[in-house]
């Protein structure tokens, strides 16, 4: 049996690395009781934030930021792949919020909603960017440029991840992006992406299925390494 | 807990949609079989991986910036909301409600407009036909308006999914309401010429039910 391990430096280390499994609830887990109070507290918060940031009060915007700031400009950065687009991208989000929060009929949550202004969001900008290419006679393909960014553990693993994310579809980009990076949870990216839980768990998979493909080493090397 | 058998076949399937329960007992079976062992280690390892691509470093001015935008926007629009907060006991009805409302407008546009068109002229009353005809049209007029305020709110409604439309098909939706929307301004203007012309308004009220389908649409894809 040959080395299924990715074509990485970091495989030592990941190879003794169990993934913890079950941090992240699925609906569908919930086997039997009544409400999660966890789930009814953040419901509970969620409704309060959507009704602040609708009477116009700054600082309800202010806690939004703080909540997911971090994790909007992360994932406009893995999308749009540098930070200042990245910035613009979510500073255009909160004023979308902002215009359109009256609209905001709490169908889905008031942070899913956000998240999917977001996505949309960097799309359009990605679809600008592209737009100002073609304007300027620029014939090449339209893939996230990734800047570089605070050196992390493993730099090459990054790099190599960027690349082979850059080669995904749109939809399995994002749910990986989504589900594996910033850790939301199936139910809550089908909400993002307006798609279903099951197709967020397929797209997943085929994601993780393409990018083990792409990250693998070629058959000869492996059989060499051995 | 009830021991769970599972195979090698039963991998992918856990790796897309397992349980917890599901995945413990793969654990156990790898624990005997080098393949499963490596297949996990490997589709583990990508959401290893997938860390490194997390960088929640702040940066300080980010919501200043962040904030003076909003505070300019705010500024600049008060009276946009201010009329968003004048019409916001209608985003309280729910949409039924307002697809019946709809739905009754065009019902009392269409019975208005069809008993003026068809009532004959009777004899013997030397009534004053232009009072009659303006009294008919503004009639109609009125109908109209109240139809199109209840459309525009259905409009409103739709818009954000417009703006941004997630799927070719809402993009499609909204090119559909574009031309809508031009076929519309297109006969008012020569409703407006030719104000007593029933079939213009026939054709017009025909356009005014597309969109009003259309945007249901959309909001049913919202749903």
């Amino acid at each position: 049996m040959g080395t299924m391990g990715l074509a990485l430096p970091w495989k030592a280390r990941i190879s003794s690395t169990l993934r913890e499994r079950g941090t992240r609830v699925e609906p569908s887990e919930h086997f039997a009781g009544g409400p999660n109070p966890a789930a009814v507290d953040a419901l509970s918060e969620d409704a309060v934030l959507a009704a602040a940031c609708r009477s116009g009060d700054l600082r309800a915007y202010e806690r939004l930021y703080a909540m997911h700031g971090a994790r909007m400009k992360n994932l406009a950065r893995n999308v749009l792949g540098n930070p200042s687009d990245a910035e613009d991208a979510v500073q255009e989000t909160f004023l979308k919020v902002q215009r359109s929060i009256a609209s905001f009929r709490g169908q889905s949550s008031f942070v899913t909603w956000t998240y999917r202004i977001l996505i949309n969001t960097c799309y359009d900008a990605r679809r600008s960017r592209l737009r100002k290419k073609e304007v300027a006679n620029d014939d090449s393909e339209e893939t996230p440029r990734h800047e570089p960014r605070a050196p992390g553990a493993h730099p090459a693993l990054r790099m190599a991840l960027e690349r082979a994310l850059a080669k995904l579809t749109q939809h399995q980009r994002d749910v990986f992006l989504l589900y594996e990076v910033e850790g939301f949870r199936h139910a809550e990216i089908a909400g993002i992406l307006e798609m279903t839980e099951t197709a967020s768990k397929n797209t997943l998979f085929q994601a993780k299925k393409n990018l083990r493909q792409m990250l693998e080493p070629p058959r000869s090397s492996a059989a060499e390494a051995r | 807990m009830k021991n769970m058998n599972v195979t090698c076949n039963d991998r992918d399937r856990i790796f897309e949609d397992g349980t917890p329960a599901e995945w413990a007992a793969l654990g156990a079976h790898a624990a005997a079989c080098p393949i499963c062992t490596e297949q996990i280690r490997a589709w583990e390892s990508l959401s290893v991986a997938a860390k490194e691509l997390r960088d929640y470093s702040d940066s300080p001015s980010f919501w200043p910036r962040i904030e003076r935008a909003l505070a300019e926007e705010a500024a600049r629009n008060p009276q946009r909301a201010e009329r968003r907060g004048w019409f916001s006991f209608f985003r309280n009805i729910p949409l039924g409600w307002q697809t019946a409302a709809a739905g009754a407008f065009v019902l009392v546009l269409t019975v208005s407009a069809g008993w003026f068109y068809l009532q004959p002229p009777r004899d013997g009353q030397p009534a004053d036909q232009s009072l009659l005809k303006s009294k008919a049209l503004k009639e109609v007029e009125s109908a109209e308006t109240t139809y199109v305020q209840a459309i525009d709110k259905l409009a409103a409604e739709a818009k954000p999914q417009l703006d941004n439309p997630a799927t070719p098909l809402l993009a499609n939706y909204h090119e559909k309401l574009l031309v809508l929307d031009s076929a519309i301004a297109d006969l008012r203007a020569q409703a407006g010429m030719n104000p007593s012309n029933a079939q213009l308004r026939h054709q017009l009220l025909a356009m005014y039910q597309e969109k009003q389908h259309t945007l249901e649409e959309v909001l049913e894809t919202k749903q």
